[in-house]
């Protein structure tokens, strides 16, 4: 196999690259000056070399704990549990949440082989435990793997004698009832809130 | 390419580049089909926002000739048992009957299957707990039933003899059921299965109610049907929400 079919078939592997992008990118590399693919594979080495999981929430960071949890102005009250990494970046770049979040690692998934005991949980329950923690939010997906993921979280935490709550779903922002789909509505129905 | 449209249920999903997401459907024409939904997880204009596991709905499949992996087009929801999820005992056994589905008829039209399968999902959102759990035994004994894989448990699987439902009897995988006291020889191996298991899963099988078994005689019906599951049906295939749903018994 050559170095351009060997690199070719690594970026194909990425998410949203296929085959023929792969090639183009290789070829894009090629024509580059060297110093801007040592600069890439240089990025890449220190990228797997310096970035690891926060040791408190599971986020991605460079250092011990992650900028989130070492920023002494967010709520330590309150905890915001993710499936993923990649969730926190959607929440913050919301503005609202001032809290602090939870990396489950996944979801449920039994088809999957994926059981609590895959998942962050027992880390989670030792920070409600250690006190401070008021409420966690639980923002896993609206599947049904995240619901069920979300009902065992809630059934492990009520016993830490902490409030346990769920993000809402339904209708989107901006969207328009006369376009939203049967399933969306119902949800929307079922998780309306009295206007106070 | 040719248009199929045809009743499915959700067995699996997983995401599939960055918008995608493939679906495994047990379909009642063509079996279990595997589709990708482009854009799935990004928008919700073509196929709903509802597209999750154990629904069933009706699937537009633009299908290929000769392609293991056909393009979903459309998905009509018709019942999204979002039920299944506010139970964990419903939902490992759902996803335990999903499992036995799509290991069991790949590849094949089965359309007794597709009902039994219908008919365990539907029946899972309406119990909880201990229930679900017995209901899930009850519902994976149809599928395979309706597999063609029922045991032979009023009559000897090896020389057709009725057995009197009052005794124990020899279950054999290999024979394919309980055997008589006569073929036990003949039938090596298998487990010594009691009056009470081999009714509860005559009556089972049947759609009977059948009395709640205690914590012990369910981690044995659910050793049983696995093992069966195992010998006929699954080919070896590891079964993951199988031993999900058999761990629970554990804690009760």
């Amino acid at each position: 196999m050559s170095a351009i079919d060997d690199l070719a078939g690594e970026l194909a592997k990425l998410p949203g690259i296929g085959r023929k992008t792969a090639l183009r990118l290789t070829y894009h590399l090629l024509k580059q000056p060297p110093e801007r693919s040592r600069k890439l594979a240089h990025a890449l080495e220190v990228l797997r070399d310096r970035v690891h999981p926060c040791g408190v929430c599971g986020n991605l960071t460079e250092d011990p704990e992650c900028a989130i949890c070492r920023d002494p102005r967010r709520d330590r009250t309150v905890i915001c549990t993710v499936e993923e990494a990649a969730d926190i970046g959607a929440i913050e770049r919301a503005g609202e949440f001032r809290g602090l979040y939870h990396v489950l690692g996944g979801r449920i998934s039994p088809l999957d082989g994926v059981g609590p005991e895959h998942l962050t949980v027992r880390e989670l329950e030792a920070r409600v435990s250690a006190g401070g923690v008021s409420e966690v939010i639980v923002a896993t997906n609206p599947s049904v793997e995240g619901e069920a993921t979300a009902l065992y979280l809630q059934q492990s935490l009520v016993r830490l004698g902490v409030r346990v709550s769920r993000i809402a779903r339904g209708l989107p922002v901006g969207g328009d009832l006369e376009y939203a789909d049967g399933g969306t509505i119902a949800q929307a129905l079922s998780a309306r809130r009295e206007m106070i | 390419m040719t248009l199929h449209v045809t009743d499915a249920i959700v067995l699996h999903a997983f995401d599939y580049l960055e918008t995608s997401r493939i679906f495994r459907l047990a379909t009642r024409e063509s079996g279990v089909v595997s589709v990708l939904a482009r854009g799935a997880r990004k928008s919700v204009k073509r196929f709903g926002s509802s597209l999750d596991l154990f629904v069933t709905g009706t699937a537009e499949i633009q299908q290929r000739p000769g392609r293991d992996l056909q393009t979903l087009s459309g998905f009509d929801l018709t019942y999204a048992r979002s039920a299944l999820a506010a139970d964990l005992d419903r939902f490992v056994a759902a996803s335990m009957l999903c499992e036995l589905a799509l290991r069991c008829t790949a590849g094949e039209a089965h359309a007794e299957t597709f009902d039994a399968l219908t008919n365990g999902l539907d029946g899972l959102t309406r119990v909880s707990g201990r229930e679900a759990q017995v209901f899930g035994a009850q519902a994976a004994w149809q599928l395979v039933d309706s597999l063609g894989f029922a045991p032979s448990l009023d009559r000897c699987a090896s020389c057709h003899r009725v057995l009197d439902r009052g005794d124990d009897a020899l279950f054999s995988h290999r024979t394919g059921g309980a055997v008589c006291r006569d073929c036990e020889g003949v039938a090596r191996g298998g487990r010594r299965l009691p009056a009470a298991a081999r009714s509860a899963i005559l009556g089972w099988l049947a759609g009977a109610e059948s009395p709640m078994p205690d914590a012990g005689t369910l981690r044995s019906h659910a050793r049983l049907l696995r093992e069966f599951v195992e010998h006929h049906v699954s080919e070896g295939t590891e079964l993951r929400a199988y031993t999900a749903w058999a761990a629970r018994f554990e804690r009760t």
